[in-house]
């Protein structure tokens, strides 16, 4: 009997701390991973939203997609993006990080906070900046036009290669900032002495970045490659609210066409969006693996 | 290994967590979504205000989802959208009707545009409860056939109420009427105008009558010397929701569709030859196809671009939005590709439905009918409704009232809301199609291609097949 007592106490304590947890536990099911398998339900019916049912073949929403040419220039829309954009960006905001985490810089609260100002915006209201700024009468083409480097305006928007072109540029000018605060954050870690011995060493200025900055931030870097892949993979606000996914369907990336496919056009075949958005959380999961594969070192 | 494993599954559910992230991101972005589709009424606003109308509504929502409900015997609530447009429209009809039932309340509960009305339908019915709905609601006509379609239970027919339907252009009625059962009540008329300004055409030596009842071809040559002595274009269109196709089809009294679900685009010689006009508009400058529904509206329209305007009647008031010009516009109809008629058409237009939600369907039926329905408080609604929002009726009656006959200054004294009420009368029923948006893209995409230098019949049969991969996607 003795010996029982102090395992109650215990077991009391468990199944408080159980309870504790329940709440939580419950409410993440409910809230996140039930509407995950219900999606992925979904993801195997056809039909409008009030009668689905499942589809024949059961893989039919899935087999579809790669035959289905707008999703795969959505497909390739959005590599495109991750191709070009996301080195770009983490290039520029590791460079910007190290600069302004030089100690002999004056007014580097300045310099950081105006480059992280661009986070602050959301994404619709920067977007919808870039559209006008970008727009056939709008303030590029006129500064372009007094400075006489143009002769006509240019329609930014509706040219493939310029509308791609501008939604990169809205992109790093959006997100360089983001990246550039979590390397200011890892450099926080890296001792300065390092850097002091180096110079000893003789080492200038970029030897110092590539040998000692670049391999001590190496888990960083792979966090924001992860993030950027996974948010370019999700791009949807550019692409909707700066060029509308036109011309012709050219800058328009997977998720904005799932949107449409969910509630854009009055088709509402969300059986077929849920398997679309199944395969671009399939794409995130494949890169973000590929990522720590490659990336870590350890063990 | 472990904290490898355990490390990947983090970073994986870091893309599940934004992976659902990624409606709410959707969410933020319909707001503006009115001001980008063409055949909204709520864009026929400057786009001043329909950004003013945006930027109301994230309030506005939050409280209407709260409130659908209509506790009294003698209150309806219904969805709406566009304080300056269809929502005066409601009130007047909800002061006529007070003649008639002096405990009357309309709950008008405003949303920031079309879609959002459409998107509450379609939320509603795929979770199973039509409580989120009000006793009535307002969507653009379009959507109604699809609707119906997939959601029987979330509508209430309006057989049984006393509405004259003779009274109503065949054309418009043609889209809320489903298995011979009528489900809207009309409200606003979409018959498309084509206005030109008088005194350019002037300087090029053309009257009004020189662009009235021509062939498409005598239009793209006055245009291209409208184009060189004035270096003003003879056209503009949304292009990112371009709805030249479509009328001009109607115009020819041709459809797109042969049947709601078969698409007609290849050897449909009637359509290639509308797409070529639009390319070689296009090429030659003198149809300027827009980015978006805001350079449409704001640069092309009202930045003075262009000396002739041609869509749904809604887009009169962008038009006035230009008080320099007033007195210099006139209207007219659609030139054809043959010239021998003058060419009528329809874009836009919304009707208003019973939901299923509606537990007093005979008070909703007494209201459209004594008011939108053209019964004994039409005339004070409809008249209203053109005072304050600039709604004119389809009901043709009503439009012969003497508001509606006076003459316009802005067009120079031509009473244009009678003649758009007589215009509405001639408009060919034309096939339509569920799938009328899907078909919208694909068609801009294939006018994009072909300006952009493709061959044209190739863009229409790339056209043709994907449009029936979507209908075979969507009907498995």
């Amino acid at each position: 009997m003795k010996e029982k007592k102090p395992s109650t106490v215990r077991h009391k304590q468990e199944v408080a701390g159980w309870l504790f947890l329940l709440l939580g536990t419950v409410l993440i099911i409910i809230f996140q991973f039930w509407p995950m398998i219900s999606a992925f339900l979904t993801s195997f019916k056809t039909g409008s939203a009030a009668n689905m049912k499942f589809a024949d073949p059961i893989v039919f929403n899935y087999s579809r997609m790669m035959k289905d040419k707008l999703f795969v220039t959505s497909l390739k829309n959005t590599f495109l993006y991750l191709i070009v954009q996301v080195p770009i960006m983490l290039l520029v905001a590791l460079l910007l990080a190290h600069l302004l985490n030089n100690k002999d810089l004056k007014f580097r609260g300045v310099f950081r906070t105006c480059v992280f100002l661009p986070c602050s915006i959301s994404l619709v209201s920067y977007s919808l900046i870039f559209k006008s700024l970008f727009a056939t009468q709008g303030l590029i083409n006129s500064i372009l036009m007094k400075l006489h480097l143009i002769s006509d305006n240019i329609n930014w928007l509706g040219t493939t290669s310029t509308a791609r072109m501008v939604i990169i540029i809205a992109l790093i000018w959006r997100w360089t900032g983001y990246n550039m605060v979590f390397y200011l954050a890892g450099m926080q870690n890296i001792e300065y002495s390092l850097y002091e011995a180096a110079r000893i060493d003789g080492a200038d200025g970029w030897k110092t970045f590539w040998h000692i900055t670049v391999p001590l931030l190496k888990p960083v870097i792979i966090m924001t490659v992860i993030l950027s892949i996974n948010g370019t993979l999700q791009l949807f606000d550019e692409s909707v609210n700066l060029t509308g996914g036109g011309p012709a369907g050219t800058t328009q990336t997977m998720s904005h066409y799932i949107y449409n496919n969910a509630f854009g056009t009055g088709v509402a075949n969300f059986g077929y969006a849920s398997a679309m958005s199944f395969v671009v959380f399939i794409m995130v999961a494949i890169l973000a693996v590929i990522n720590l594969k490659v990336g870590d070192t350890r063990d | 290994m472990k904290r490898k494993m355990l490390s990947m599954i983090l970073a994986v559910s870091v893309g599940a967590m934004a992976l659902c992230g990624c409606g709410s991101g959707g969410d933020a972005a319909k707001t503006d979504a009115p001001a980008e589709d063409a055949g909204d009424d709520a864009a026929a606003d400057a786009g001043d205000d329909a950004a003013a109308d945006a930027g109301d509504s994230g309030e506005d929502s939050g409280a209407a989802v709260a409130d659908v409900s209509s506790e009294g015997e003698h209150e309806l609530s219904v969805y709406a959208w566009d304080a300056n447009f269809n929502i005066p429209a409601l009130k007047a009809a909800e002061k006529a009707f007070q003649a008639k039932d002096p405990d009357f309340k309309l709950n008008i509960v405003e949303q920031s545009g079309s879609q959002d009305v459409e998107q509450a339908v379609t939320l509603a019915a795929s979770s199973g409860d039509y409580g989120a709905l009000p006793d009535i609601v307002l969507f653009q006509d379009h959507y109604i056939q699809k609707f119906v379609a997939d959601y029987p239970d979330a509508w209430q027919d309006l057989e049984g109420a006393d509405i004259n339907w003779d009274d109503f252009g065949e054309e418009k009625l043609s889209y809320s009427t489903i298995g011979g059962k009528h489900y809207g009540a009309p409200v606003d008329n979409g018959t498309a105008i084509f206005a030109y300004r008088t005194d350019i055409l002037e300087q090029c030596g053309y009257t009004i009558d020189d662009v009235t009842g021509i062939t498409w071809d005598r239009w793209l040559e006055i245009a291209r010397e409208v184009k060189d002595k004035t270096g003003m274009a003879l056209l503009s269109m949304d292009h990112s929701g371009d709805d030249l196709p479509y009328m001009l089809m109607q115009a020819e009294g041709q459809s797109q569709w042969k049947d709601n679900t078969t698409p007609d685009l290849v050897g449909n010689e009637t359509f290639k030859k509308v797409l070529e006009v639009i390319v070689q508009g296009a090429k030659d400058g003198t149809i300027i196809l827009a980015n978006s529904w805001s350079e449409y509206t704001d640069q092309t329209i009202m930045g003075d671009q262009v000396a002739g305007v041609m869509n749904g009647n809604w887009i009169i008031p962008t038009i006035e939005q230009v008080s320099d010009n007033s007195g210099k516009w006139a209207l007219t109809t659609i030139p054809t590709l043959d010239g021998s008629n003058q060419g009528y058409a329809s874009n836009g237009g919304s009707s208003l439905y019973i939901t299923g939600n509606c537990d007093k369907p005979d008070l909703a039926k007494d209201f459209l009918a004594y008011t939108f329905g053209g019964g004994e408080g039409s005339k004070d609604t409809y008249d209203a409704a053109l005072k304050d929002g600039g709604v004119i009726t389809c009901c043709l009656s009503a439009g012969t009232s003497d508001v509606y006959k006076e003459g316009v200054d802005f067009f120079d004294g031509q009473a244009i809301y009678s003649d758009i009420v007589e215009m509405g009368g001639s408009v060919p029923v034309v096939q339509q199609s569920d799938f009328h948006y899907n078909l919208r893209t694909l068609v801009g995409n294939a006018i994009t291609n072909t300006v952009n230098g493709a061959n044209l019949d190739d863009e229409i049969k790339a056209a043709q097949e994907q449009i029936e991969f979507e209908i075979a996607g969507s009907q498995n």
